[in-house]
């Protein structure tokens, strides 16, 4: 990564939580990351640990109430995206920063046909005429590979496959050319052969515009090998670990990502006796340690780890570590 | 010993339509599959969504009658206990009963599996108060024994299913299944829905608990590395068929069915350092099971199809210690 860039999207103590019946449940927890022109970004973590919302929070698209975004900044282009009025936000959406769902099927509307939600989007953002917004429609859908698009724009979303849908979802998302796209859980719904023809199409079409950026939210360490350049490690609404691809697999620092990246069974390789599991549950959002998230089931834990929370610390150029371990 | 033979199993589903609702169409979820289970191994069934590795595993349960009206099933299903066997593909409800206990089931949803309403310990009791004619105490006696086994203290069995995380729940749904002893267990997707560092432990404790019980699973599930981690043995569905089955490291290895490698070579591998030679990219989607495609039934997705692929189903060969359904490899 070049250092002299300017990150794309400039994300500062970022805390979103959420006012529920049981108390206020910190999803986000003061988080802190950019995102450079041109690269992949990871983004781990199980659930509950704050990935989706971090991302739902880029897109002021948290529902409030009872959810609310009390503090941080999120700088895209120069501007706060948290500060912009709501007709701001809405041309950005899908234009600049698209978003990918991970359920293909209730991110589309059934009453309406593939072509009328792939043209309103265009609408939407540009000044062109209907004609130029279908033809610009079968173009994407061109692109992702779906056949016969001119007679698949009157089709409406329940006669594609699953695939097909999360596909018409990229066309559309990429339709505007964005510079960030987020891509929430885009394969998890779908099975393993067209998971791998997702994500190499989502890679293809990136590569149309050199400066565009991806987020992709994950559970699946595997996907983050084969897609990403750095990854970022989430765990009970904080960042834990951020590295380079390359560096995270081969050095990774916190215990948590240690003990994810033991627990992946594998295809290739020497099949293990038993799957070194990572103990305990994880906590209840409500009820999260104050000192280090991943304390209570961390095996290296120290005493300290109670009490205090480590910061976040850069132990070698870009690999940034929260753990009292790499600084005793 | 073979526990249990699977013999030209086939299992339609009818597609009603109208105003009347008559049969205008039927889905062969499972055409001809034969495969026998050994006595404490592991099967694990792999395939994508629709490749019928779920209605195989209710077909062997026997609730595909309870589940869809109009279900058609034929082939045989030999269940041997002892000295004898029994077909389970033919019998009632009522039939059914005294083998149940035998083979039970883990569901895939450890939300919607577990009844919101009962406390942990009422659940894992429910088996136990059908099956057996165990008195109240010994019914206690063994829901915590039961559940001390899954990793959950005493008092935890007055609580209910929501005060618990995913991978617990998942516990209680194996609890359950192991209640009334028995022989054979069908997890269908036991962990695709849980985080992967809990992943791991379920897996770990259902091998535990295997050595433990002498139980024989089949596992079904789409997540390959799991399934590997787990099995003995590997059989390979797609589209209703069997394509390949054999040793799970044989399979792994070097897979020889066209399905079976294209299927394998598109899992994600969780190490960027390795650069993989090309996947082999499977163009389209599977096709529809209503239509589906005449002979073999992946040849309109096969690198190496040829036109007398569309003539017959192949049938299962044995080639270099594993059965594969393709005579051109």
């Amino acid at each position: 990564m070049n250092a002299s860039l300017t990150p794309i999207l400039q994300i500062r103590n970022l805390k979103t939580y959420f006012q529920t019946e049981a108390g206020i449940a910190k999803a986000v927890d003061g988080v802190d990351f950019d995102v450079f022109p041109g690269e992949v970004v990871g983004l781990v973590g199980e659930s509950g640990s704050g990935k989706s919302v971090t991302a739902l929070s880029i897109l002021r698209l948290i529902p409030s109430p009872p959810g609310k975004i009390a503090d941080g900044s999120i700088l895209f282009q120069g501007r706060n995206l948290l500060e912009l009025p709501w007709p701001e936000i809405r041309a950005i959406r899908g234009k600049e920063i698209s978003m990918i769902f991970q359920e293909p099927m209730t991110s589309l509307n059934p009453v309406f046909t593939i072509g009328m939600q792939m043209t309103e989007s265009v609408l939407a953002h540009e000044h062109v005429s209907r004609k130029a917004a279908f033809d610009r429609s079968v173009e994407m859908l061109e692109l992702v590979g779906i056949p016969d698009p001119p007679s698949r724009m009157n089709d409406y979303p329940h006669q594609f496959s699953g695939g097909m849908r999360q596909r018409v979802m990229i066309a559309m998302a990429l339709s505007c050319n964005p510079s960030v796209l987020i891509a929430d859980e885009p394969t998890t719904a779908l099975d393993v052969t067209i998971q791998a023809q997702i994500l190499e199409l989502m890679l293809r079409i990136k590569d149309r515009r050199k400066d565009a950026a991806i987020l992709l939210i994950t559970h699946n360490l595997a996907v983050v090998a084969e897609t990403c350049h750095r990854v970022i490690v989430m765990y009970g609404g904080r960042i834990q670990e951020i590295a380079p691809v390359q560096e995270l697999f081969r050095n990774p620092l916190h215990p948590y990502t240690r003990g994810l990246l033991a627990s992946v069974p594998a295809v290739d390789g020497e099949r293990r006796e038993r799957l070194p599991a990572i103990p305990g549950n994880v906590p209840s959002i409500f009820d999260l340690p104050v000192g280090c998230k991943f304390e209570t089931r961390c095996k290296e834990r120290l005493e300290r780890c109670a009490q205090i929370e480590p910061s976040i610390l850069e132990v070698s150029p870009g690999h940034w570590v929260r753990c009292h371990l790499v600084n005793p | 010993m073979k526990i249990l033979e699977i013999d030209q199993l086939r299992v339609s589903f009818p597609v009603v339509g109208g105003v009347l609702r008559r049969k205008t169409a039927e889905v062969k979820a499972v055409d001809g599959v034969t495969f026998a289970l050994e006595q404490g191994e592991t099967l694990g069934l792999v395939g994508e969504s629709g490749c019928g590795k779920s209605t195989v595993g209710r077909a062997i349960v026997n609730i595909l009658r309870a589940m869809v009206y109009g279900v058609e099933i034929s082939g045989s299903i030999l269940y041997r206990h002892g000295s004898t066997s029994v077909d389970l593909a033919q019998l009632s409800r009522e039939k059914m009963r005294p083998y149940r206990p035998d083979i039970q089931m883990i569901f895939q949803d450890p939300y919607s599996s577990l009844n919101p309403r009962m406390t942990v310990g009422q659940i894992v009791e429910e088996p136990l108060k059908i099956h057996t004619r165990l008195t109240s105490r010994e019914r206690k006696d063994r829901v915590n024994l039961l559940l001390e086994k899954v990793g959950f203290a005493g008092e935890q069995g007055n609580r209910y299913p929501h005060e618990f995380s995913g991978g617990q729940r998942q516990r209680i749904g194996i609890a359950r299944a192991l209640a009334t002893n028995p022989k054979i267990v069908i997890a269908d997707e036991p962990v695709s829905a849980l985080d992967v560092s809990i992943q791991a432990q379920v897996i770990n404790l259902m091998r535990d608990l295997q050595d433990e019980f002498g139980l024989s699973y089949i596992f079904i599930a789409h997540d390959l590395s799991v399934v590997r981690h787990i099995s003995d043995r590997i059989a390979v569905m797609y589209l209703g068929h069997l394509v390949e089955i054999g040793p799970g490291e044989l399979i792994y290895k070097n897979p020889m069915h066209p399905y079976s490698r294209a299927l394998l070579s598109a899992v994600p591998r969780p190490d960027p350092f390795v650069k993989r030679e090309r996947r082999i990219q499977l163009t389209g989607d599977v096709p529809n099971p209503i239509r589906k495609p005449s002979g073999c039934a992946f040849r309109t997705r096969c690198p190496i199809a040829k036109p007398s692929c569309a003539d017959a189903v192949p049938p299962l060969e044995f080639k270099e210690g594993r059965w594969v359904a393709c005579p051109w490899v």
